[in-house]
């Protein structure tokens, strides 16, 4: 990087001698969906550097877990890729199940395997369509949204909340699916293929869209693998790594689905390759509803199973039970684990050091999106600033996530 | 790949560096020196298909002598193995080799463990916090700051609302 020298006569025509320009991306800017600052140097409209500043809505949710109790962390998980936090409570109740040693029924397994992969068609599709967005066609953004509502719709019926779900407890879920709940999945798994179908038809081959991002912000299958990629984005560089398939969680490995892959990493293959999953959890969804075994919703963990709500407001042993619950007044074996899932934008994963006492004693969030964000710069040198924005919305970064 | 070729492997080439060995865990765990662990790192990368760094992250445990550790998670994507790895120095060196020319996706994962633990990537492109503001002068994970108690009540909650 070059600075401006007062003594020298500027000469733009030798290649030496340019001078850059520093353009101030963010923090709150309205193309990078969140909360990001990139301090790009450009050369005109081409960016020959940049560097990340993140931590801008860091909440220390690592040291807060080291005296929360552990069910009090799933609302830490929620707030971390907020845009599929089911699949995040859903990971750290399989991380403490791990930690308990606890095993679950093929119910509790499908019916989370439902409420996960509704998650990731709700994230795969505001990243699409926000590609969308960036390349300038709207409307497949806010048609797609409400899809997604009908997704948050079907939380609500499940949990009662719609976007820090705080879903599902240790050993399974508070309650069974309610009719209501199964019917609303029954309806959004009808209307969907049609929506993705028209939502494809506008993107996926069309001229404009393929010319803003096929070949923008590649990255090869080498240096993917090297900065640490997971999910979609290390898919799309051509690398078959999911969690789901490696070492399948809640029988995962019961269901025949595929792993689509890339092959060039860019922009486009990105967008591809999670237009695919979506097509893929779709499936997963009808399977698992459709094979959905009888039985218990929730596993033999009485010292983690909260009491019906019934009971805890008319009863005192239920009432007891429930507070100690919440407050954490239970000891959990010493260990130590690490638990994957993968998230909606790669593995998210818990390591757990326990020892012994009512919170973890060191929990660390491995957070896909601040692993992979690293790699922007490097995606983004030689491109135009058009591209970068596209770029960065088509790697799925999320704030909550990148910053814990 | 079994784990006790592997080992044998390791202890081949590192010798008493290799300070313990645990397979009972839910993967295999490896306590080793800490002057060691670039190179065991690389060798690992390079000849043992340990080709992606999952996870690195600190810890602190106050009552060791050597206190800070830090932990690194491999995964043998050719045999879907992972490998837990442990490092302990202590809190008035606690230099590490940087493994960042091994894995770019080290960077920003030392850069957190730096910001939180204090633990001195030597060899780091470019160690400063990442998270915390630039003007911090702790590292705030250690044990020794602990949370604020929530029961206190010497504090004047009328500005915050509650």
């Amino acid at each position: 990087m070059k600075t401006i020298n007062s003594e020298h006569h500027l000469d733009l025509t030798k290649e030496d001698e340019k001078v850059f320009s520093t353009l101030n991306l963010g923090p709150t800017h309205p193309a990078t969906h969140g909360i990001f600052q990139n301090i790009l140097t450009m050369n005109g409209e081409t960016i020959v550097g940049a560097e990340q500043t993140i931590g801008y809505i860091h909440r220390a949710f690592e040291k807060i877990a080291e005296r929360r109790p552990y069910y009090q962390i799933t609302t830490l998980t929620d707030r971390l890729n907020y845009c599929s936090s089911p699949i995040n409570n859903i990971g750290w109740h399989l991380a403490v199940e791990k930690l308990l040693g606890v095993e679950t029924n093929k119910r509790i397994d499908y019916m989370r395997i439902i409420v996960m992969e509704l998650a990731r068609i709700a994230d795969h599709l505001i990243c699409n369509s926000v590609i969308g967005v960036d390349s300038g066609a709207l409307t497949g953004f806010v048609y797609v949204f409400e899809e997604r509502e009908k997704i948050y719709e079907i939380y609500e019926e499940l949990c009662g909340a719609r976007l820090t779900t705080n879903l599902g407890r240790v050993g399974g879920f508070d309650r069974d699916f309610t009719a209501v709940a199964i019917q609303k999945i029954r309806d959004l798994m009808k209307g969907l293929p049609k929506v993705l179908h028209e939502f494809e038809k506008l993107l996926m081959r069309n001229r404009i869209f393929m010319d803003r991002t096929i070949n923008v912000g590649a990255i090869s299958a080498e240096r993917a693998l090297n900065y640490g990629f997971t999910g979609p984005n290390l898919r799309a560089a051509g690398v078959d790594y999911d969690v789901r398939v490696q070492e399948p969680y809640s029988s995962y490995n019961d269901f025949d689905f595929v792993v689509p892959i890339g092959q060039n990493g860019d922009t486009y293959d990105r967008y591809c390759v999670r237009q695919t999953e979506l097509w893929e959890s779709i499936k997963l969804v009808n399977n698992a509803l459709e094979n959905l075994p009888e039985g218990k919703f929730n596993a033999e963990v009485p010292a983690f199973f909260m009491p019906p709500k019934e009971d805890v407001y008319s009863k005192m042993e239920p009432l007891i039970s429930h507070f100690k619950m919440v407050m954490g007044e239970i000891d959990v074996p010493e260990k130590e684990i690490y638990e994957a899932v993968e998230g909606a934008n790669g593995e998210l994963g818990f390591y757990v050091v326990a020892n012994g006492g009512r919170s973890p004693y060191r929990l660390h969030f491995r957070r896909p999106g601040f692993i992979y964000y690293q790699a922007f710069p490097e995606m983004i040198t030689g491109s135009a600033l058009s591209d970068a924005i596209l770029t960065m919305s088509s790697m799925n970064v999320i704030a909550g996530e990148l910053d814990a | 790949m079994e784990y006790n070729t592997l080992l044998q492997a390791l202890k081949d080439k590192f010798g008493d560096s290799i300070l313990s060995a645990d397979d009972t865990a839910d993967f295999f765990t490896l306590v080793v020196a800490s002057d060691i662990i670039k190179q065991l790192i690389s060798f690992l990368k390079e000849e043992q298909n340990f080709i992606f760094l999952t996870d690195l992250c600190g810890i602190h445990y106050p009552e060791q002598e050597k206190e800070l550790g830090v932990i690194y998670h491999l995964h043998n994507l050719v045999e879907n193995k992972r490998i837990r790895l442990k490092i302990f120095v202590t809190k008035a060196n606690p230099q590490v080799d940087s493994i960042v020319p091994i894995f770019s996706g080290a960077n920003w994962m030392e850069r957190e463990t730096f910001d939180f633990y204090g633990i001195d990537f030597v060899g780091h492109p470019n160690l400063k916090r990442i998270l915390n503001v630039d003007f911090m002068d702790y590292h705030p994970m250690r044990k020794e700051y602990p949370l604020e108690d929530a029961t206190r009540s010497d504090k004047d909650d009328r500005f915050f609302g509650r």
